[in-house]
């Protein structure tokens, strides 16, 4: 469009100095020069605005603005690819030369759509309850893993294990019930277990989108309640080239980070990359020890023992853009390894010879190590009215569970510490198509299909090897009634098939026969055995927007295909200490849920609320029965009706211009309604629960630019309801303060981006409910500082 | 409770205002403090103890071979016993230790050949709040000697589960 002018704009900063000199008494002339601050190369046809004066940088970036006056002028300075910038100017003898900086306007201007609307408008439109994450909030609210930062909020929370494993709960409902979706790709790991994270590089991500409620009907199975859609960046502009340096410290667990990105464009081809490296020690707990059952555990200088760990991550991307088309695939590799809790690995109480304390950062037994490549591409066509995406993944997730090979019941000391292996690959494909019959209607037709394909080692057997494939249709349509008015109407189906193999113990076990007699036989631990599934999923949703005053509401039906550990687990889970049996006559879960949402938004203030109700036809659940299997407590899937009512509440206000005030309160009821365990609640059930905050925005002191206070007050009432083998856990009030601000250190370059982080502030012992380590009475981290420093360039 | 959104959903027909934010509200509020459908569930867990006379074995009892014990432990529930079960396995690696007042001192660590291993689950009949576990076990003359463990544990009709273990050790 404009190829002189993206010439050479090779940068993302500007340089614009500013120099006079006096030829008149009272009448001077401005004299500046506009340069690109990365290469030093003038910036052509920048303009420079001021009230009754206007000038162009010229080829070598110069301008001038003659017969000025003495006085002060304002003038703005505008160039494609930056952020204009306004600044202040005094005339008069003895000029002093000033500096501004343009930033780069990071993003093609998502803005300019053909139809006008903000991205704002949009979400206000569309009868689907979503939350948008911006880049922004993950940057001042980022903690120590990608879920935790999303836990502020109201609705998001997380199932934790130790310090920067944990995995996202929506309302209640986590594990294989929340997709989370990054690239347009389902992310597929071993996400029904809850003893590790995601494995996901929380850097250099911009933009996540929550669905709060069922999402079946765009995501297939397993968005049953909901989904995290980790959305790609935005594509760079042309002829730019940036990146970040990004370094992290805590305290708590003597954390070090480092993640470093870069991005370029040249006319219609971009790149971009980002490596990460974590390492952590163990971490604190305001406690000395730790009681649990009837046993006690004293803690080496508060350490939880064997939790440290380390994290190495890569990705590089490649794409292509162009009128009407773009495509980008990204290769990605995240590698973790860490450890777990010592004295009591999941349930078991355990003794070793193995000196934890000797050093806190060494990764010992037991301990989990993941590696999760992953390919994605995503491709857009624009062709006459249709909008066609398609999206490919290819996913392997290779994890490892070691820990000390100990003889249990007839199996004997195992050869070695590989516990159990995984070995997962996914290859995904998702159509889609975007056209507009008429100016009413807004239709999407698409496609999901998947296969699975699942492999097995080491000593320990919980799942067995399986094949798994999935394809559904949809079809749905956003209509224009007028426009205030929006209803979307959906439907979609699904198939699936599940093929497990069998598998046979490689030890003898004692069984005692019918007739008296006793054999010596490997038991068989699963079948080979193919099952098949089918559902139909469902949405109907109205928006209504009268002024200041949205309205949703939204009524659907999900479902969710069980899980090969549901369907044919067959073992004991020594991570949690329990045989879990799987039941092969499981029915794909069904779920109704009515959603409603009302904000109110006004200059200064707004409000919004959004409750639910949900009733599940057969959640599956893994049930604690009263039986033994070999002296280990039996677990069996098993479906229940679950009824769930609840939701969120938000409000927020700007007291002055400096100040903001949130708060918000989550809360979710649940009840099984029918089943062994009528009555109870469903597990890791979160309390109630209510977050205040406040921010508070200084004005520009010594280098700190933009300098905010974040203060916030996180309150949890306790949690009554449980559930075998729960315990109640009191609540909790916790203070985290943080402070952000930009340093203008050098001043060529664009300001560094800083974060204090004070977690914790009291040192307050608690538990979480949700935390995996609840079940072994573990508090919560202790006090934790931590400091980010991003350096863009 | 169905019914109470139902009524916020009818009232969201009617004309908007602020107003039926705070009837959300409140509805919320409401649906956050009920929890009174009658329906009565069982919480509390069942207890195990060998802690009383006749209670078998004690930490750090010495079992001899070739000699039967009673093995005998009581077990209460508020509401219906179910299950128990008794597993006795060698701790010649010292992986595990008791929860027991006193710390016994172990043999040193070895290499198992041929230990004991006892692992039986037995049912309670009856639905019975308080129950003694009343079980004879053999040590044949030929396992190891050594450092064992005796875990115990019982569960009720509901699924909830207590479990004690004690250190023993097998001589000759």
């Amino acid at each position: 469009m404009y190829p002189n002018m993206f010439h050479k704009i090779m940068n993302i900063g500007l340089f614009f100095s500013l120099c006079s000199t006096v030829f008149a008494q009272d009448s001077f002339q401005i004299k500046g020069v506009v340069i690109h601050a990365k290469d030093l190369s003038p910036a052509v046809g920048a303009t420079i605005v001021g009230e009754k004066l206007h000038s162009v940088s010229s080829d070598a970036g110069v301008f001038t603005l003659n017969n000025v006056t003495q006085g002060t002028y304002s003038f703005t300075v505008s160039h494609i690819g930056c952020k204009p910038q306004t600044i202040s100017v005094t005339v008069g003898p003895n000029m002093k030369e000033i500096k501004v900086y343009l930033n780069e306007a990071a993003t093609v201007l998502e803005e300019v759509k053909v139809n006008g609307k903000t991205k704002r408008r949009e979400v206000m439109e569309t009868p689907m309850v979503t939350h948008t994450v911006s880049e922004e909030f993950l940057k001042s609210n980022r903690e120590n893993s990608l879920m935790q930062t999303l836990s502020k909020i109201a609705r998001v929370s997380t199932i934790n294990i130790g310090s920067g494993q944990s995995k996202p709960v929506i309302r209640g409902l986590g594990f294989n019930r929340v997709a989370v979706v990054q690239n347009g790709i389902k992310h597929e790991a071993q996400q029904w277990g809850n003893d590790h994270g995601l494995e996901i590089d929380q850097h250099g991500i911009e933009n996540i989108q929550i669905i709060k409620g069922p999402a079946s009907l765009l995501y297939g199975s397993d968005a049953i309640a909901g989904v995290v859609n980790i959305q790609p960046n935005k594509i760079p502009l042309p002829n730019t080239f940036g990146g970040e340096v990004n370094i992290l410290g805590e305290s708590n667990n003597n954390l070090l980070g480092v993640s470093a990105g870069i991005s370029t464009r040249k006319d219609k081809w971009f790149y971009r990359s980002r490596l990460t490296y974590r390492d952590y020690g163990d971490y604190k707990v305001p406690a000395n020890r730790i009681n649990y059952e009837n046993y006690v555990f004293e803690l080496d200088d508060n350490n939880l023992r064997n939790t440290a760990g380390n994290e190495a991550d890569a990705s590089l991307s490649i794409g292509y853009v162009a009128e009407g088309f773009k495509t980008e695939t990204v290769f990605s590799n995240v590698n973790a390894k860490n450890g777990f809790f010592a004295n009591a690995h999941g349930l078991e109480v355990r003794t070793s010879s193995i000196d934890y304390d000797s050093s806190n950062r060494d990764v010992d037994l037991p301990f989990h190590k993941v590696n999760h490549f992953k390919i994605t591409n995503n491709t857009t066509i624009s062709a006459g009215e249709h909008n066609l995406h398609l999206d490919f993944g290819y996913q392997n997730n290779n994890r490892e569970e070691h820990s000390e090979p100990v003889p249990h019941g007839y199996m004997p000391t195992p050869p070695n510490t590989k516990e159990r292996l995984f070995i997962k690959n996914t290859y995904s494909l998702n159509f889609r198509d975007n056209f507009k019959p008429s100016d009413q209607h807004g239709m999407v037709v698409g496609l999901n299909a998947e296969y699975q394909n699942n492999n097995i080692g080491g000593w320990g057997f919980l799942i067995p090897e399986y094949n798994r494939f999935t394809a559904g249709v949809f079809a749905y349509d956003q209509f224009e009634v007028n426009s205030n008015f929006h209803i979307l109407a959906g439907l979609r189906y699904d198939l699936g098939r599940v093929a497990t193999k069998a598998y046979y113990d490689w030890y003898p076990s004692t069984v005692n026969n019918e007739d008296g007699s006793t054999s010596y036989i490997k038991l068989q631990r699963s079948k080979n055995k193919t099952l098949n599934f089918g559902s139909l999923s469902a949405a109907l949703g109205l928006s209504y927007i009268d002024n200041k005053t949205s309205y949703k509401i939204n009524i659907g039906r999900s479902f969710r295909m069980p899980l090969a550990n549901e369907l044919a687990s067959d073992g004991v889970n020594y991570h949690m200490y329990r045989y879990e049996k799987g039941n092969l006559d499981l029915d794909p879960e069904i779920s109704y849920q009515l959603d409603v949402a009302v904000d109110y938004t006004a200059k200064t203030f707004s409000i919004g609320v959004s409750p639910f109700v949900n009733i599940f036809q057969n959640f599956i659940y893994l049930n604690p029965t009263s039986s033994y299997y070999e002296t280990i407590q039996i677990y069996e899937y098993t479906q229940a009706e679950v009824f769930r009512v609840g939701g969120e509440l938000n409000a927020s206000t700007t007291l002055t211009k400096n100040l903001q005030l949130d708060a918000s309160v989550e809360y979710v009821y649940s009840e099984q309604t029918s089943g062994p365990k009528k009555g109870f609640t469903l597990p890791f059930s979160p309390p109630l629960s209510g977050l205040l905050s406040s921010r508070y925005q200084f004005n520009n002191f010594l280098f700190f630019k933009k300098p905010q206070l974040i203060a916030d007050y996180r309150i949890t009432a306790a949690q009554e309801s449980i559930v075998p083998p729960e315990e109640k856990t009191e609540g909790y009030q916790v203070l985290n303060m943080s402070f952000l601000s930009e340093m203008d250190l050098f001043k060529n370059s664009l300001p560094l981006e800083m974060r204090v982080k004070l977690n914790n502030v009291f040192d307050t012992k608690y538990f979480n409910h949700t935390s995996f380590y609840r079940l072994i009475d573990v508090p919560e981290l202790g006090r934790n500082i931590s400091l980010s420093v991003t350096v863009p360039f | 409770m169905v019914s109470r959104i139902l009524c916020g959903f009818k009232s969201y027909k009617m004309k908007f205002t602020l107003k039926h934010i705070y009837l959300f509200s409140l509805l919320l509020l409401i649906g956050s403090c009920s929890n009174d459908d009658g329906v009565k569930i069982d919480e509390e867990k069942p207890t195990i103890s060998v802690n009383y006379t006749g209670g078998f074995p004690q930490g750090c009892a010495l079992l001899t071979r070739g000699e039967t014990y009673n093995f005998k432990a009581m077990v209460t529930d508020n509401s219906a016993l179910a299950s128990y079960s008794i597993d006795i396995h060698q701790n010649f690696d010292h992986h595990t230790h008791d929860d027991q007042v006193t710390d016994c001192t172990l043999d040193a660590l070895k290499q198992a050949t041929n230990p004991l291993i006892f692992i039986e689950n037995y049912t309670i009949e009856g639905g019975l709040t308080s129950y003694e576990i009343n079980i004879p076990v053999t040590i044949s003359s030929d396992v190891e000697v050594g450092d064992y463990h005796c875990a115990y544990s019982v569960t009720d009709e509901t699924g909830w589960q207590s479990r004690t273990s004690i250190d023993i050790k097998i001589v000759k």
